[in-house]
């Protein structure tokens, strides 16, 4: 195996060994550092720390957005249970008004009731009083009139002869038709109750 | 006298050595893997560190058979 | 395997240095060539004649300008990535951030939990992404060579970690202390620590690092090998051997893109391997007792 490629190897000064594979040779540790090296400083420096500012940013924008969606939910939430007593506010105001003005209808209707009742019994009661009075006027001329009738009457009745019942019954007849026609000529105009 | 070849083989006998130093190191591969993927079925919450210590393990066996390779260059 | 032992010597895709280990391009190549070419995979392939500063400690070759091209590659992606990085993360971001996320839970996390293991994330990260950017390369056209296959890159690494966990070791217990702890394991019968001492001692100096060096190497070179052994023979039974043959190169076709397909696996795997190892090494130092 070691002088396969004798040809090459010729210019190469000395054959390859197997046991080259196992020992580096100068120049081999010389590149590989300087190759190493390089990789090395670029991820040191720059490539790794950029990574892991951004990891860490996100980190921060999750927790962050976690946070303030928490927020968010708790405002919500918040909103909600305002929203909700605003709610519950309402009801009741609404409850109360309405309670309010049923007891206000009620009232109204109540007071209109009564109001009626009492124009009612007040129209009644003048109507009462009016029909006392005229009843109380009718009776005083009826008073007044029956003395001066019965006086009429009376004279008359003296002044014709009393013992004649023919007379006396003619007598009160006229004294009846006078009554009458005077009746309705001077109680006419007055009204006819009584 | 003759001597009749039959066959002939070139090459280098440690070759043949690195086969022959690869046997045993196959076989403790075998049952060390072999093991670890039993514990690992077994109880797979600890196949993080069923595999660490496999690989520990491995590092140890596998140097009898790079152990072979040196040997079979440094005593061409 | 008995192709292996027919290497001919060709010549000609030496003539350019770029293309020469590109397994599909030496169809061209060996096509043109004698006739008899069949370039068998072997460890020259890991060291293709120098660029530039051919002899000196700066020698620079095929396997560096991969490396070289591959870097670029890495921190282009991943530069373009954080400087468009945003805080609603794109497609293009959210695969980016699921390799880092994979890097900074699934590996350092696991191991070292969080809090612990904050320290050591970026540098796990680095390690993770230079082994699987140069893993990669071993099956991408043109390049065909991990540039991991050589062993200086995973010593270099393993040598980071090797430092890492010592300093962390050293500035948790002290050096006495640290010694302690891993040389004299608790629970373990006296006499015995005159054994388990040395191979503690040896375990943490050579061992560990070697063995995360050795076994990435390893994998990578074992990898390119078995491409470029399919895809050469391809070559060879579809252009240079008997008709009756070339049958036998689509099977190596389909066995050189099935290889192909493992090779992504296991550039992926032994990244999380090296990284996992680095990880559990460093956190060994950092614990309590042994």
């Amino acid at each position: 195996m070691p002088t396969v490629h004798s040809a090459v190897l010729a210019a190469e000064d000395s054959a390859v060994e197997g046991i080259d594979l196992l020992i580096p040779a100068w120049y081999d540790i010389i590149w590989s550092s300087v190759v190493l090296v390089i990789i090395a400083i670029v991820f040191y420096k720059y490539i790794l720390p950029k990574f892991q500012a951004v990891l860490d940013e996100r980190t921060e924008k999750i927790e962050g957005g976690l946070a303030q969606a928490e927020t968010a939910q708790a405002e919500a939430a918040a909103a909600l249970e305002e929203y909700h007593q605003q709610l519950q506010e309402a009801r009741t105001e609404a409850a109360k008004i309405r309670e309010e003005a049923r007891a206000e209808g009620s009232a109204i209707v109540a007071e209109l009731r009564t109001k009626a009742q009492d124009d009612a019994t007040r129209i009644l009661e003048t109507a009462h009083r009016q029909v006392e009075a005229e009843r109380q006027q009718a009776s005083i001329s009826l008073r007044a009139d029956v003395g001066s009738l019965a006086t009429e009457l009376a004279s008359k009745i003296v002044g014709e002869s009393l013992e004649d019942h023919a007379r006396q019954s003619r007598v009160v007849d006229r004294f009846l038709a006078d009554l009458e026609s005077e009746n309705t000529a001077g109680v006419g105009s007055n009204g006819q109750e009584g | 006298m003759d001597v009749t070849t039959l066959a002939e083989v070139t090459g280098n006998i440690g070759t043949v050595g690195y086969g022959l130093a690869a046997i045993g190191p196959g076989i403790g591969l075998g049952i060390l893997i072999g093991k670890t993927i039993e514990g690992m079925a077994r109880q797979p919450e600890a196949a993080g560190q069923l595999r660490a210590t496999m690989f520990l393990g491995v590092a140890f066996v596998e140097l009898l058979a790079l152990l072979g390779i040196v040997a079979g260059f440094l005593f061409v | 395997m008995c192709p292996l032992k027919s290497g001919t010597p060709d010549p000609d895709p030496w003539e350019s240095p770029l293309f020469t280990l590109a397994a599909p391009l030496t169809v061209v190549a060996s096509a043109e060539g004698e006739g008899g070419g069949f370039h068998a995979p072997s460890i020259t392939d890991f060291f293709p004649p120098a660029i530039f500063f051919e002899g000196t400690i700066f020698e620079f070759n095929r396997v560096m300008l991969i490396r070289v091209i591959m870097t670029i590659l890495l921190l282009a992606i991943f530069v373009i990535a954080a400087r468009r990085a945003k805080l609603v993360p794109g497609r293009f971001q959210n695969a980016i951030e699921m390799i880092l996320d994979f890097v900074r839970i699934n590996i350092v996390g696991e191991i070292m939990g969080e809090e612990r293991g904050r320290r050591y994330v970026p540098m796990i990260t680095v390690i993770f992404l230079t082994v699987l950017t140069f893993n990669i390369s071993g099956v991408i056209p043109f390049m065909n060579l991990a540039g991991t296959a050589l062993i200086g890159l995973p010593v270099m690494l393993a040598l980071w970690v090797f430092v890492t966990y010592w300093v962390a070791g050293i500035r948790k217990h002290g050096f006495g202390g640290y010694l302690k702890a891993n040389l004299f394991p608790p629970g373990v019968p006296k006499p015995i620590y005159v054994i388990v001492a040395p191979i503690e001692l040896l375990q943490i100096l050579i061992i560990r690092p070697a063995s995360l060096a050795i076994r990435l190497m390893a994998n990578m070179v074992a990898g390119h090998i078995m491409l470029v052994l399919c895809f050469s023979a391809t070559s060879y039974f579809l252009f240079e051997a008997a008709p009756a043959l070339k049958a036998f190169g689509v099977l190596t076709f389909a066995g050189g893109f099935a290889f192909t397909l493992f090779e992504l696996l296991v550039a992926a795997l032994q990244a999380y391997i090296f990284g996992l190892l680095a990880s559990v090494y460093i956190n060994l130092s950092l614990d309590e007792e042994h």
